[in-house]
This record gives structure tokens, C-alpha cells and sequence, in this order.
């Protein structure tokens, strides 16, 4: 036990659980815990009380005291009822429209709010912003597992602009008071989650891989890659509402679609307030530069550092017209000019779910990995036998790729009755 | 022009991971760096001041330690740095943090007003890109997000106009001063530091400030103010990999040949091909 010269035992932070959240130096009253140069945190023994407000607030256990402490009690230990907070209800997905149709990731959010709903004896609502007539997108909405769309049209809300979407949003939600609110990460969604929940001063967890509802408290549980995807962090947010959520297009299954199913469509009066509109000058389409959409790809050919050669790429092109697949990336071959950022699959490109992924030359960085977590079958090709890619790849061929390819293009159009 | 730049201090995520035993966190070798993206925009910032006039200020909230971010920026060829310091700002999340990053931009505001801000597109450790909205959000600045090229800025008629990404490609907007911008990587190619610079980056004063000279609402600052908290971390889910065939031992045909073979064990995978994944 260590105690201070009062004879106070003092909390020790375990070194190796810290991860520099900094949580407890905001909760020590009396400000006896830093951040050391090696990012952990550190008590001053002398200034410490022993209180062990930094032990009840840890996430990750990092604090300890040997004397067994009086825990302030939870709710739910006190006999309470659960949390929740009253007068909001239901989950929303926000409905993202592109060229005039709803963009699937707002599907596969229904999805999980369908199963989110169903756990919180609730229900699903779709919001819906755009010109008029937009409204008819209520009947996808429906189709996959939507109850309610909540719609606001407008004709400044004809195409994406930061500012009046978030006013917009931002009044659907104060109007309806949902507890949850699902957004597609996508880049529409990322500048617009932000400004949200800015204005309705809630919590906004990005990313996420995974969403649940805690049994006991009915609080959303979002899990999220962070530190790069080195590590899972689960979030929550108990004292304002709604919860908001954005996840990544194909993370979420999308679910069955049943055509005919019906909804309530509401219709939401709204005008923007007097604002600055920026001006939309021009718009350059990914199809000019990009090529097809990699996320979209039922197969992935995707080129790694060790196949960072633009001579290579004919050979990987072939293969993936054989497989009925496209080209991708990874980030080394962005940063070398090869391919176009829209290729690249990883951490800071895109997340993808393809039947077939084959990385040729791909280490398997971490970052990459957790971008392919739902891929159903990998195939690797690499030289290096202790790549990591091999850890996770279903199966793989240990070789240098540009006497593997030829020979595997050759046997699977053999056995594909070519 | 007054141009503010935020920059975060964060760990070199390619070096922090958990090591699977004993469920706890491996940083021997981590060390902090600058957020990437800050330091691309802290470039275009900078590249903005020599062509229309001005002044850079670099912010920073953090601990003490991260003035080594702020006298990079000096090094880089921001003009003045300010390091957000304070236990009270500790245990902060992205509502939190754009709150105090605004109440100092208010501040610096009504010293010189701002015309442009500048932050990354989001932070290598937490990946959010909310910060950056955060702010424009609450100082009523006009937003451009995943900037990837400043076209022109008009003072006169103060109007901005940038090349963005945005969902399906890239769309050139304009807007009116003052606006918040966060940089893609490809918005400028950093510089590398002077001599000089350098030597007189490490000699300068950073100026620290607190709660108190923000004139902050405690209630809103660090963990007070931020209303997610982590319930737990964990290593990533792990991925059941299998076999792998090497060319040196099989021979080019016979790898290629089991590899195959395994793929196709699973019934109807040699089918969906055939239909090209149609289904």
C-alpha cells in the first residue's frame, strides 16, 4: 500500500491499462493527477486524498487502492429504474439522398434501428430533408423496415449544403425527440453529424462497427475503432438525448427488402432562417476520375506495397476481370501517384464488404485490416510468409505475385470451364 | 487576414495496439507527433498568409507537453501560438473540445477578428471529424469540410471559394467570410522547417491559456462538459485466418492449385463466380 506522508493511502495508475483519456484528471478535486511526458497519467502523492473519484471514473481499471473504497452506487445497484430521459422515443436514420435516391447506407441503418427498435419496444423512423417531392424516397424507407418518415422540404434544401441541413436536421429532432439518431459516415454525413449535434449539445460517437442496447440501462452502446483501429473503445451517452451514431457504408447488413410495406409519412413545415448561402459552382462527378465505386464491388483485387508497379496493375486488372471484380488499393500505392485516393481501401479510405478480396502484396497493416473485418472470403498473396495478412486472409499462397497471378488466372479459367 | 490553425498533439496510432494476453495497452515506442492533417493545413494556412497578407495563430488544447506541437508551428512559419492548458479542459470529448477551441477563438476574435480557420479533417487517434463542424457550429462561420484545394479568397468582398470532396466526386463552393475549412491531405504538401526558424521556434514563449482567461462556462469544458464517456476498450475482434501454400515448398502450380482448391471447398463459391456475384 502506498501512502502519502499524511498516511493517506494514494491511488496508482497501472501504467500499462492508462490510455491517456485524461477522465480522471478532469474528475480529481483537488488536481493531484497529470499527464507524465510518457502519456500515462501521474499522482502526486502529497496532493492526492485518497477519495477515489479517479478509480470510479477509470474506464479501463487503470486505478488502484488496495483498501476496498466506498463505490457511490449506480442507479440500477440503488434499485432504480433504468435511465432514459423523458419525452424522447423511438430510432431515427437519417435518410441520405444522392442523385434523387436514397444511398444504401441509410438502408442498412434501417436495418439496425429495426433491431435497436425491437429491443427498446420502440419504433423506426426515417428523416427525410430535401426539395419537394422528395418525399416519394418514403416508400424505400418503408420497404426496408421504416415505420415513420419524418419529412421537411424546402427548395434551399435542393442539394447538400452544410448550413441548412443542420438547421433542418436539427428541427426534426427537436420536433420529434428521437432517443437514437443513426447517420451513414459517409462524407455528407460526417459534415452534418457534426453540426447536429452541436446545436443540440449531445453526444456524437463516429465510426461506429458495432451498436447495442445495454438490458439494464436501455443506453445505446457504441463500439468504435480508435488509436487507428488498434483498439475498440465502447461509448456512451446517458445524460442527453438523442444518442447519435454514424457508421461507415457496409458495416451494417442490409436488410431484406419487402416492397409494398407501408409507413406514415409526416410532413414537418420548416424554413431556413436568414443565412449566408454558399454557392455551388461546379460538381465533378467520381465517374470522371475514379472508375467504378470499390465499395460496390463484389470483388476486390486490391494492389499493396508489394505490388506498388504500375506494370503490375495490368496483370491485377486481368484477374479481376476474371473474378467480375474491380481494382483497388492500399494507402502506399495512393501515396506513390499510382491510383486515385477513391481506390483505397483502409483506415483513411474506404471500408469495404466484397464476397472476394484478393490483396496481392498487401502487408495487412492494421489500419487496412479493420477495414476489411467484413469481407467473406480473403485470398493473399504475398512473398513475406509472416505478413500479418495471413492471420486473417481464408487462404493464402506464399510467392511473388507476378509468377502466382499468371498461374492462378490460368487454373481458375480452367476450373471456371474457359 | 487573420488565419487560425488548430493543431492536436496525439500518439503515433501506428504504434498503439493491445497486446492480446494480457489485455492491456503496449505504448513502448509510442511517442506524440502532430496530427498529420493539422500540419497539412497549418501549410495551406501559412501558404495563404505570403499570398494575400496576414497573420497565423496556431492553437492547441492539451497538456503542458503539447507546446512541442505549437513550436512546430512556429518552426512552420505560424506567427503567434497559444496552448490551451488546463485541468478543467481534461477528459474532454469533440462537443467539448470545439467549445473550448471557440471560446478562445472569441477571444482572439475581438483582439483582431478571424477571417479564416483552419483544422484537419479529423485526428489519426480518434478519427472523428467533428471538431471541425463543432466550431463552425458555434461561431456561425461558414463550413467546408474535406477541403482539397483554396481556389481564391476576396477580402473586398469577403468571399471564399475552395474545391471540396463530397459524396460522388468533388464540388467547387463558395462562401462568405469568415469560414472554418478542414484539410485533406492533398490540400498542400508541408514544408520543411528553416534553420533559422527552427532555432527561434525553440527559443520563443508560448503563451498558455486557462479556463479563467476564456471566460469559459465550467459546466461545458473537459469531462463537465463532454457527454460521451468509453465504458470499455477492447482489442478488435480477430479474424480466424487459414491455411497458406508457399510457392518455394508446392511449386508455383501446386500452391496455386491447393489454394484453389480450399477456396472452392466451400459449396456454390465456384458458382456465385460464374454468375458474377448475381444474386
Amino acid at each position: 500500500m502506498v501512502k502519502n506522508s499524511k498516511g493517506i493511502e494514494v491511488a496508482q495508475i497501472l501504467q500499462d491499462k492508462c490510455i491517456a483519456c485524461q477522465i480522471c484528471i478532469g474528475e480529481c478535486p483537488v488536481g493531484a493527477i497529470e499527464l507524465s511526458p510518457e502519456g500515462v497519467a501521474h499522482v502526486d502523492a502529497e496532493v492526492c486524498i485518497g477519495c477515489g473519484k479517479c478509480q470510479e471514473s477509470c474506464p479501463v481499471e487503470a486505478v488502484q487502492f488496495e483498501r476496498a473504497r466506498k463505490k457511490e452506487l449506480s442507479r440500477e445497484e440503488r434499485g432504480m429504474p433504468p435511465v432514459g430521459i423523458p419525452g424522447y422515443d423511438g430510432v431515427a436514420v437519417f435518410i441520405e439522398v444522392q442523385d434523387g435516391k436514397g444511398v444504401q447506407v441509410s438502408w442498412e441503418l434501417m436495418g439496425k434501428a429495426r433491431e435497436l427498435a425491437d429491443k427498446l419496444s420502440t419504433r423506426v423512423m426515417g428523416f427525410l430533408l430535401g426539395e419537394e417531392g422528395i418525399g416519394r424516397i418514403a416508400q424505400d424507407a418503408f420497404a426496408y423496415g421504416c415505420d415513420e418518415v419524418h419529412l421537411s422540404e424546402h427548395p434551399v434544401l435542393e442539394g447538400y449544403r452544410s448550413a441548412p441541413y443542420g438547421h433542418a436536421l436539427t428541427h426534426l429532432c427537436e420536433t420529434v425527440k428521437p432517443e437514437i439518431l443513426l447517420m451513414g459516415a459517409t462524407y455528407l454525413g460526417r459534415d452534418l453529424a457534426g453540426i447536429v449535434a452541436t446545436h443540440l449539445k449531445t453526444g456524437l460517437t463516429a465510426d461506429c462497427t458495432g451498436l447495442s442496447i445495454e438490458d439494464k440501462t436501455r443506453l445505446l452502446l457504441m463500439t468504435r475503432p480508435t488509436f487507428g483501429g488498434n483498439i475498440m473503445a465502447t461509448i456512451y451517452c446517458e445524460h442527453r438525448r438523442p444518442q447519435m451514431s454514424t457508421v461507415r457504408p457496409m458495416v451494417m447488413r442490409l436488410p431484406e427488402r419487402v416492397p409494398g410495406r407501408e409507413g406514415r409519412v409526416v410532413l414537418h413545415e420548416w424554413s431556413p432562417p436568414p443565412m449566408d448561402l454558399p454557392e455551388i459552382v461546379e460538381l465533378v462527378g467520381d465517374a470522371l476520375e475514379g472508375g467504378p465505386d470499390i465499395v460496390q464491388s463484389a470483388a476486390l483485387v486490391v494492389a499493396g506495397r508489394g505490388a506498388c508497379d504500375p506494370q503490375a496493375f495490368h496483370l491485377l486488372q486481368e484477374l479481376a476481370d476474371v473474378v467480375g471484380g474491380t481494382l483497388a488499393c492500399s494507402r502506399p500505392v495512393v501515396e506513390a501517384g499510382l491510383m486515385p485516393y477513391e481506390r483505397q481501401v483502409g483506415q483513411t479510405g474506404k471500408t469495404v464488404a466484397p464476397k472476394l478480396y484478393i490483396a496481392v502484396g498487401v502487408s495487412g497493416a492494421i489500419q487496412h485490416l479493420v477495414a476489411i473485418q467484413g469481407a467473406e472470403k480473403i485470398v493473399a498473396i504475398n512473398p513475406d510468409p509472416n505478413a500479418p495478412i495471413f492471420k486473417v486472409a481464408n487462404v493464402g499462397i506464399v510467392g511473388d505475385y507476378a509468377r502466382v497471378i499468371p498461374e492462378f488466372i490460368n487454373q481458375l479459367k480452367h476450373r471456371m470451364g474457359a | 487576414m487573420h488565419i487560425i490553425c488548430c493543431i492536436k498533439q496525439v500518439p503515433d496510432t501506428a504504434e498503439v495496439r493491445i497486446d492480446p494476453d494480457t489485455n492491456t495497452l503496449v505504448r513502448a515506442g509510442v511517442e506524440s507527433i502532430s496530427n498529420p492533417y493539422d500540419i497539412v493545413a497549418l501549410e495551406e494556412a501559412v501558404s495563404l498568409k505570403d499570398r494575400y497578407g496576414g497573420v497565423v495563430t496556431a492553437l492547441c488544447m492539451g497538456p503542458p507537453q503539447a507546446e512541442v506541437s505549437l513550436r512546430e508551428a512556429l518552426s512552420l512559419g505560424a506567427d503567434r501560438v497559444i496552448l490551451l492548458s488546463d485541468r478543467a479542459f481534461a477528459g474532454a470529448d469533440t462537443l467539448a473540445t470545439s467549445y473550448t477551441l471557440s471560446k478562445a477563438m472569441e477571444k482572439l476574435s475581438r483582439e483582431d477578428p478571424i477571417d479564416l480557420v483552419f483544422c484537419g479533417k479529423q485526428a489519426i487517434d480518434g478519427d472523428t471529424a467533428q471538431t471541425g463542424p463543432g466550431i463552425a457550429t458555434r461561431l456561425g462561420y461558414t463550413q467546408f469540410t474535406y477541403v482539397l484545394s483554396v481556389d481564391w479568397v476576396d477580402l473586398q468582398k469577403r468571399q471564399i471559394q475552395v474545391t471540396r470532396k463530397s459524396q460522388g466526386g468533388r464540388e467547387v463552393i463558395r462562401g462568405s467570410l469568415p469560414a472554418l475549412l478542414t484539410a485533406e491531405l492533398e490540400l498542400a504538401v508541408p514544408r520543411r522547417a528553416s534553420l533559422p526558424l527552427l532555432i527561434s521556434s525553440l527559443q520563443a514563449q508560448v503563451e498558455v491559456w486557462d479556463a479563467r482567461s476564456l471566460e469559459a462556462s465550467l459546466n461545458e469544458l473537459g469531462i463537465k462538459g463532454s457527454p460521451t464517456w468509453v465504458r470499455a476498450i477492447t482489442s478488435p475482434p480477430a479474424r480466424q485466418g487459414g491455411p497458406a501454400f508457399d510457392v518455394s515448398r508446392e511449386g508455383d502450380v501446386g500452391a496455386v492449385s491447393k489454394a484453389l482448391d480450399t477456396l472452392m471447398d466451400e459449396k456454390g463459391f465456384l458458382s456465385k463466380l460464374l454468375r458474377k456475384w448475381e444474386d
